[in-house]
């Protein structure tokens, strides 16, 4: 039996395709998500209104060339929003490295203030975002936006295997920093 | 949490460690983001005008197709037979066609919409009410109710008006249906910006009473050879004092008749009670009073002799050869000494009795009364010609021009005429002369050659419509036409700073920078505000968002006006600038003489303050959106200087609070703090605790604008009193 939403996505995407006009429906669902995951990768809400300008736009250009692989459309506007936030950082500052903007330190007044608190769920986020890029965006796109691997695969341009190391790596090194932080008993 | 299980993980996460921490992860969803709804709806309004722009773009294919010139022609003649065709079935077809729905408004992409009217919004099909209302949503957030006729849609805030300068956003949402259930293809957006508020209502300037019927150029009396014209209109208007070359004291009513002889000899001034009740005037070496009702005389026979006579209040004031002198308990007073060296003569008494001019040799002096102290008016050979209503400033001839001068002897206004002169009620001077009568206001404005003729020795009757004057050797009256009255300090200041912010969004700096005196060209400077706004987002508009007068001496005012940064159609950020000007002193024009710059605040987060009006007992404060009555008592205070809370009776009305009881010490700094438990009726609070400094107001009136002289009860022209 086929997903009455994914038929209903099909739809507009078909219907977007055809005219551009069309597109505002496909805006409308998938903005929130997207935004989200931009404000969650640049945390600034300025830079997270550019990015999702961006990433709308470039879909918006780019709806005639999209071909339905049979992933989810949000997988593809999550791997225009990967490049862009990515080149968004290579442009503002070619040698730093996107994991240093927005680095909450393990060492950070932020973490110690969290620890304070002994909020579980705030300190693992937090140190979600001190994760390498890749681990966190697998991260995020798993956790947070509920996505398939297959569909984190094709929004960062890799293999499903891959996508599974990273989170892998990721919720191991997330181990690992929660226990330096844990109080000693 | 430990019962985790994703099959897509469970060959990466098999420590029950991780599945705990990824348990976590997938339960603790960070906090969705904050999100700027207009930016939302911004960015789609972008997106829909680029697909149109693409889908336009599309048919370039049949243009390339038809390019070979063979076929040019005949694509040209199938187009224009297609087109044709078109226009035929479409004339006959709703906009829109049978398929498309289309939502339009009058109001869309407007400024300056008046803030009485509801917002009309048009479909091209009929449409199902229910949904469609539901469908609508007003931003900021707005109380509305709904209307139909036929295919429009009529919103109309509950509150009445719309809020001013304010930005709208009505959005019809998808859901909408028309009536056969169609659903609308995409969200409809409706953008306009409204008006400033109606100013609040100036003080109508003293109403100007035409004499009925008016009066045309009349000769009332013979001044028997008078080489002057020595006269004083009666405090109703109606009749006119006048001394003739013989020194009789006579009376003549405006619209003529007979004259009555009051005083048959020897009178060498007069001068009226500021009640309009007693006349006083000098005869021989006596002053007698006579009261209007009673038709008394009383007699003082002051020494040394009087001069001149004139009033300060109920008590008569007169001049002698050593001093002014007044009536005292015991006799009499001397307020004043003139001086003892040279030819001094005294000219005149002011209108308040507080001053008087004399001439000393050849120079001429206002002298103070109560200081005693005396300034020179102009260079030798000044002419003192007239007083203000009010006594506060006066006029005097030197060369070929006329000055306005205040009593400290400092010129106010330089006129570029010369003549006999009077100053009316209305703030209008008379300058009479051989050939010509000529208006003017004090200012030197609306200057107006009124009659050519001989009109000498021009006097103002007291309701500012007729004067009186002297042609050959009799006494004429007649009519002068108005002048526009004087703007208000307030919207002279308010037409340099409109000047000055629309230069800025013009981007000309020059224009701009002559508003500025060399204080505010330094706040304007290198590290200071930004005279030419650039960058994005634009500075798209401007508003006053408050006003006032704070000095007089130099007339001084102050705006903090609100500029609006918008992102295409969408206004996104505002800051504001304070801007405090000065009246030049040799211009007389506003200059900016000092501004401050705000804070960024993003808009679109909850309600705005778009006006404030500070008034004696109250400030009105107007938001853009209708408010949560209940947040409001305690969400928007006054704090005094000392930053503590005055005590306020608050009360809102259509997205108006008026804090009132207030007791607003003129000059004194207050604070106007909106707290961000303030909500609208959508529920946002305000995004942003909000500030606004402002100052108690001045109880003076400023500038050129004067109390009008106040026209006692008319009282009835005496029975001529034989002497």
């Amino acid at each position: 039996m086929s997903d009455p939403s994914r038929d209903d996505e099909r739809e507009l995407v078909e219907r977007a395709k055809g005219d551009p006009r069309q597109f505002g429906a496909l805006y409308d669902r998938h903005f929130q998500q997207i935004y989200r995951f931009v404000y969650s990768r640049v945390r600034e809400q300025t830079a997270a209104e550019d990015v999702t300008s961006e990433v709308f736009m470039k879909a918006l250009k780019a709806m005639p060339r999209y071909q339905d692989t049979g992933r989810p459309f949000a997988a593809w506007l999550y791997q225009i929003a990967v490049n862009a936030i990515a080149d968004r950082y290579r442009t503002l500052k070619p040698t730093q490295a996107i994991d240093d903007f927005h680095d909450l330190s393990v060492a950070g007044p932020a973490l110690e203030d969290l620890a304070a608190h002994r909020d579980e769920l705030r300190r693992i986020w937090a140190l979600v975002e001190a994760l390498p890029h890749q681990q966190r965006t697998a991260l995020v796109l798993k956790f947070q936006e509920d996505m398939k691997i297959e569909d984190i695969a094709v929004a960062m341009g890799k293999s499903a295997g891959a996508i599974k190391l990273l989170i892998h790596r990721g919720v191991t090194r997330l181990r690992d920093e929660a226990a330096t932080l844990r109080p000693v008993e | 949490m430990n019962s985790y299980h994703d099959p897509e993980l469970d060959d990466v996460l098999q420590d029950d460690e991780l599945r705990h921490l990824a348990a976590v992860l997938r339960s603790g969803r960070t906090p969705e983001p904050p999100l700027d709804e207009a930016f939302r709806t911004g960015l789609r309004r972008q997106l829909m005008q680029e697909a149109w722009a693409i889908g336009e773009g599309r048919d370039s294919w049949w243009r390339r197709l038809f390019a070979p010139p063979g076929l040019a022609w005949a694509g040209a003649i199938a187009g224009l037979l297609l087109i044709a065709a078109v226009v035929v079935w479409q004339a006959g077809q709703p906009e829109g066609g049978l398929t498309q729905l289309v939502v339009s408004s009058n109001l869309d992409g407007k400024n300056s919409v008046a803030l009485a009217q509801p917002i009309f919004v048009s479909f091209n099909q009929p449409m199902n009410h229910e949904t469609t209302q539901a469908a609508t949503q007003v931003t900021p957030a707005t109380n509305v109710t709904f209307s139909w006729s036929q295919n429009t849609m009529a919103v109309q805030p509950t509150g009445g008006n719309l809020a001013p300068n304010t930005q709208y956003q009505v959005t019809i949402g998808p859901s909408a249906t028309t009536a056969a259930g169609q659903r609308l293809s995409t969200p409809q957006t409706i953008t306009f910006v409204t008006q400033p508020p109606a100013p609040p209502p100036t003080p109508a300037p003293t109403p100007r009473i035409t004499p009925t019927p008016a009066l045309p150029e009349k000769a009332l009396a013979s001044l028997v050879g008078s080489a002057s014209l020595k006269a004083q209109w009666s405090a109703d208007s109606s009749s006119i004092y006048y001394i003739d070359g013989k020194g009789a004291l006579s009376l003549v009513q405006a619209k003529g008749g007979d004259v009555q002889v009051i005083a048959q000899d020897g009178v060498t001034s007069l001068a009226i009670a500021p009640a309009g009740d007693r006349l006083a005037y000098v005869r021989g070496d006596k002053i007698e009073v006579l009261t209007f009702a009673s038709g008394k005389t009383d007699e003082l026979a002051p020494t040394p002799a009087a001069v001149l006579v004139g009033w300060a209040k109920d008590k008569v004031v007169w001049t002698a050869a050593d001093g002014i002198y007044t009536q005292a308990d015991n006799g009499l007073a001397r307020l004043a000494a003139l001086p003892a060296t040279g030819v001094v003569a005294a000219v005149a008494i002011a209108p308040d009795g507080a001053h008087a001019v004399y001439t000393q040799d050849q120079n001429l002096f206002v002298l103070d009364l109560a200081t005693t102290k005396s300034a020179q008016l102009g260079p030798a050979g000044a002419t003192f010609r007239a007083w203000s209503p009010d006594g506060t400033q006066l006029l005097y001839s030197a060369g070929d021009n006329l000055v306005v001068a205040d009593m400290a002897g400092a010129t106010q206004a330089t006129l570029p005429t010369s003549g006999e002169a009077s100053w009316s009620s209305q703030d209008a001077i008379l300058i009479g002369s051989d050939t010509l009568l000529y208006e003017v206001h004090p200012d030197g404005s609306n200057g107006t050659r009124v009659y050519n003729g001989t009109y000498h020795f021009p006097q103002w009757a007291p309701n500012g419509a007729a004067f009186a004057f002297m042609r050959g050797t009799f006494l004429w009256v007649t009519v002068a036409p108005a002048l526009p009255p004087i703007p208000p300090a307030i919207d002279q200041a308010a037409t340099v700073v409109n000047a000055f912010m629309d230069a800025r969004q013009k981007g000309d700096a020059n224009l701009a920078g002559t508003m500025l005196d060399a204080s505010g060209k330094q706040a304007y400077g290198q590290g200071g505000l930004d005279l030419v706004v650039t960058g994005d987002p634009k500075f798209s508009r401007y508003y006053v968002l408050t006003q006032e007068m704070v000095g007089t001496q130099p007339d001084t005012a102050r705006f903090v006006v609100r500029l609006v940064l918008s992102r295409g159609k969408l206004d996104v950020m505002s800051y504001e600038e304070t801007l405090t000007l000065v009246r030049d002193p040799t211009s007389h024009n506003f200059l900016i003489d000092q501004a401050t710059g705000g804070p960024h605040r993003d808009l679109g987060k909850g309600a705005e303050v778009v006006n404030v009006v500070v008034g004696q007992d109250n400030v009105k404060v107007t938001f853009d959106s209708d408010l949560d009555p209940g947040t409001i008592a305690d969400g928007v205070v006054i704090l005094d200087s000392k930053g503590k809370q005055v005590s306020v009776t608050t009360t809102y009305s259509n997205k108006t609070v008026t804090l009132s009881g207030l007791d607003l010490k003129e000059s004194s700094s207050y604070r106007l703090v909106v707290l961000s438990t303030v909500r609208d009726v959508a529920g946002n609070n305000v995004a942003a605790e909000y500030d606004l400094d402002f100052f108690g107001p001045s109880e003076k009136k400023h500038g050129n604008h004067r109390d009008s002289v106040t026209s006692p009860s008319p009282t009835p022209s005496p029975a001529a009193q034989p002497s």
